[in-house]
């Protein structure tokens, strides 16, 4: 069989794509960050600055925090755990998975968020959503799971403080975490979302819709931890030391994030 | 050396046989379709294995229910051809004939070919071959193997007659190069009268009886297994000439037999297969007759049937054939053994398949 | 376009082919020339990855080789690192849920030799071994190879038990399918839009050869 051009072909092909695994295993030295959705952007370029500037390079894994925090208890080999709440940090703390408590490393807010074109009109009262509600003109709207996502848990806090969480559970679309609730709400498939700041202001987002911040006393606030696991090296220390120099902070800044100070 | 088979099963395929094919021997197993032929070819193949069996060939045992010893079908030196070939589908006629060798010999398997008529057509896959065409591959194939015992499963049923007419020559010819014991299953008697050296009679499983051709003509109950218009006796003749009026005339030791022309040439020996119920039987030189053959005869058996009939057994000069004539018939004529009486036979009632070349052919 | 997770499916896929591939042949063959009490029970289970929901499935495996289970300690103590969540653990992962793809086809491949060719197989002195390679093997090839293409395809476009087993780590367990529902939630239409269309073609590209190398064997048949 090897004698036919089909069989050298498909041999070629097999060849390629082991070699192809050496090269891959190269990369696998790279530590693994998990990061919270909501710092998608945000992150993405503070660890092309931090290659650019140190040389050495991160692997980025988005998920929603509590998602993460379950893996981190099945043994997944991530190093630094960068989660949307410090609740998460706390008590994988307690539990002997990190290497200390953690820095706090940012504060998040959320807005809520409508597609171009959307009959929503976006105001951070929330009063026209309550309006088209009541009206029935809402077919959709997204927000994270708040099971495990803490911006979705934020997003519930908030409906709940302004009173009309019942009245949107029928038209709800859950997103697994923050991102996937921007990608329902800027999609065009739903009416508009609650969603996290950075998102709003990431230059792929930015232009999709239309947004307005939601007082940040609605709801608990998104006090934004990190953390080094055990397994964490030396490259997911200096990442991490990173994390709270100046560069990376000015990024987080442009996402609307507010850095804590000193604490 | 032989072939010694014996094979006992309470069911649900009953069997109850045992027999012995010396060799260079052809045996036919015969019997109507569930009589359990088919089984017994099976369990000298090793494809199956009754309860109770012991099969053993040149000295060397292959099945021994008693002592726990079933050599696998693909240690044991058989050669089989199936009933439908059985080829393999992918491979040339040369890479099956190969198949069966222990080591791989084209210009052997091309002999063995040749060996079977089929020369030329090795390069050929059995999907190009005609029916007949790949039943001789199958022999080629089986005969490859170097068998100690050669097997062959109503290799003819799937071939039209004429091609069968063929087939039976070539398998007497080649029986000249065959030194291994040979069993044949077939349900049809002409074949087995024609090709076989012995019979073995079954029905439902058991056997009914076993030997010649000659003398299982004569046993009652095997004619009752196998049908009573089987009864037919083989006679020597020669072929003298050729007559232009279509005839051939052959010299037995009893005189001449007018035959529709033969396919052999003059001087050729042949065996010609005399149906019972063929004979008309007279006490007097019979004159004034349409039928030309009437031979000299002496009874030597008479056997009563259950019916209407009696088997008269008469000696032909060297051979023997049967009349199948009412009893009424024989008590009018008072017909006695020692007596000599004329045997009269149609020249038409000789089908031309009824006609073969002897093994030697001289 | 995520080349490192484009490559980590190929050979996630080839893996799998590559482990499944005696087995296939074996079990194929045993299913196909057995009779046995319980058969139906062996053939059911070996069907069940094929009707249960991927995170019924990702779920059990994550029990069965999870850091609480035996065998996952066993794993971390022997190679220091946890079965889950690595390459190893999809691949152990793949090679469950493909069994009915990798053993149904070749199954019905190995049916339909007849069994008068297995039996003049034997008679011609072939032992079961040389029977299966020179007779079984290229008649059932056809079957065979749609269980390979079959098993190669589906490993590529698994979604849901990579995701739960695997945890998408970029690189590790990071597969092409995860890499396009990311790119999606990120905005990245051009990007998942570019790695679909690539899947898209290797699948044809499979399926093509697959249909190439089944005529040749019809023709080598007739």
């Amino acid at each position: 069989m090897t004698r036919s051009p089909i069989g050298r072909l498909i041999a070629a092909t097999c060849a390629a794509f082991w070699l192809q695994a050496g090269v891959v295993s190269a990369q696998q030295a790279a530590p693994v960050v998990a990061a919270a959705s909501d710092l998608q952007f945000a992150v993405s370029e503070i660890a092309a600055a931090f290659q650019a500037e140190t040389g050495m390079s991160v692997r980025l894994s988005m998920g929603s925090t509590g998602n993460f925090a379950r893996q981190i208890r099945e043994g997944a080999p991530f190093q630094i755990f960068m989660a949307a709440d410090e609740q998460f940090i706390a008590d994988l703390h307690a539990e002997g998975f990190t290497r200390d408590a953690g820095d706090l490393y940012a504060l998040g807010r959320v807005v809520i968020m409508v597609p171009n074109g959307s009959a929503l009109t976006p105001d951070g009262q929330l009063d026209h959503l309550a309006e088209m509600l009541a009206a029935g003109d809402i077919n959709r709207f997204a927000i994270a799971n708040p099971d495990h996502a803490p911006y979705g848990m934020r997003a519930r806090e908030a409906l709940v403080h302004r009173g009309i969480w019942d009245d949107l559970q029928p038209v709800l679309v859950q997103g697994e975490n923050v991102s996937q609730a921007a990608q329902f709400a800027l999609s065009g498939n739903a009416d508009g979302g609650i969603l996290a700041y950075s998102l709003a202001l990431a230059p792929q987002i930015g232009p999709r819709g239309t947004y307005a911040l939601i007082p940040d006393d609605w709801h608990a606030p998104l006090r934004q931890r990190m953390v080094l696991l055990n397994d964490a090296g030396p490259v997911a220390q200096a990442f991490y030391d990173y994390m709270m120099q100046p560069a990376a902070r000015e990024i987080m800044e442009r996402y609307g994030f507010t850095l804590p100070e000193g604490e | 050396m032989a072939l010694n088979v014996m094979a006992k099963a309470a069911g649900p395929i009953a069997l109850d046989v045992a027999f012995q094919v010396a060799p260079g021997e052809l045996l036919a197993l015969v019997g109507h379709s569930g009589s359990g032929k088919t089984t017994v070819l099976r369990t000298i193949a090793g494809l199956w294995r009754p309860d109770v069996a012991r099969v053993s060939v040149d000295g060397e045992t292959w099945l021994d229910t008693a002592a726990g010893l079933c050599v696998a079908p693909h240690r044991r030196r058989v050669g089989i051809v199936f009933q439908n070939y059985a080829l393999f589908p992918h491979m040339t006629a040369a890479q099956n004939v190969m198949a069966a060798m222990d080591r791989q010999n084209r210009q052997e398997a091309a002999r063995i070919l040749d060996l079977v008529n089929l020369h030329g057509l090795e390069d050929r896959k059995p999907a190009q071959l005609s029916g007949g065409q790949q039943q001789r591959v199958a022999v080629a194939r089986a005969l490859a193997r170097r068998p100690q015992a050669l097997l062959l499963d109503e290799p003819f049923s799937a071939v039209d007659g004429a091609t069968r007419e063929k087939l039976y020559a070539e398998i007497i010819a080649l029986r000249a190069h065959l030194a291994m014991p040979v069993v044949l299953v077939t349900h049809d008697m002409n074949e087995a009268q024609m090709l076989a050296d012995r019979m073995a009679v079954m029905a439902q499983g058991s056997l009914v009886h076993d030997g010649t051709t000659a003398e299982v003509m004569g046993n009652p109950d095997a004619l009752h297994a196998l049908g009573i218009r089987e009864a037919g006796a083989m006679l020597l003749a020669r072929v003298a000439e050729h007559l232009p009026d279509g005839l051939s005339r052959l010299e037995t030791t009893s005189g001449s037999l007018f035959l529709p022309m033969v396919a052999a040439a003059p001087g050729v020996q042949v065996r010609v297969r005399i149906m019972a119920h063929d004979v008309i039987l007279s006490r007097d030189a019979p004159v004034g007759l349409s039928a030309q053959n009437i031979l000299a005869a002496r009874i030597t058996r008479m056997v009563a049937g259950t019916g209407p009939g009696v088997m008269v057994h008469l000696a032909v000069g060297e051979g023997e054939i049967l009349a199948r004539i009412t009893r009424r018939a024989a008590d009018q004529m008072g017909l006695q053994t020692g007596q000599h009486v004329h045997a009269i036979l149609k020249s038409m009632s000789v089908a031309r398949d009824h006609v073969a070349q002897t093994r030697t052919g001289a | 376009m995520d080349w490192s997770a484009l490559f980590l499916s190929l050979r996630l896929a080839g893996w799998t082919v590559v482990i499944l591939l005696p087995v296939s042949i074996l079990m194929g063959r045993f299913l196909a020339h057995n009779r046995f009490r319980g058969k139906g029970v062996l053939e059911a289970l070996i069907i069940l990855p094929l009707v249960l929901p991927p995170t019924v499935l990702g779920f059990y495996l994550l029990v069965a080789f999870g850091r609480s289970s035996p065998i996952g300690q066993i794993w971390q103590d022997i190679f220091g690192q946890q079965l889950v969540f690595s390459f190893q653990g999809l691949v152990v992962a793949s090679v469950i849920f493909n069994l009915p793809f990798a053993i149904q086809p070749a199954q019905r491949g190995f049916e339909g030799v007849a069994p008068e060719v297995r039996e003049a197989a034997a008679c011609c002195g072939l032992s079961p071994l040389r029977s299966l390679w020179k007779v079984e093997l290229p008649l059932a090839w056809p079957g065979l190879m749609t269980a390979m293409v079959l098993t190669f395809a589906h490993t590529l476009g698994e979604f849901g038990i990579v995701l739960m087993v695997g945890g998408a780590i970029p690189g590790e367990t990071k597969t092409i399918a995860i890499s396009i529902y990311d790119s999606v939630q990120g905005f990245d239409d051009r990007g998942a839009a570019m790695m679909s269309a690539v899947l898209v073609a290797i699948s044809l590209f499979a399926i093509a050869v697959t249909y190439a190398l089944s005529a040749r064997v019809g023709r080598r048949l007739s």
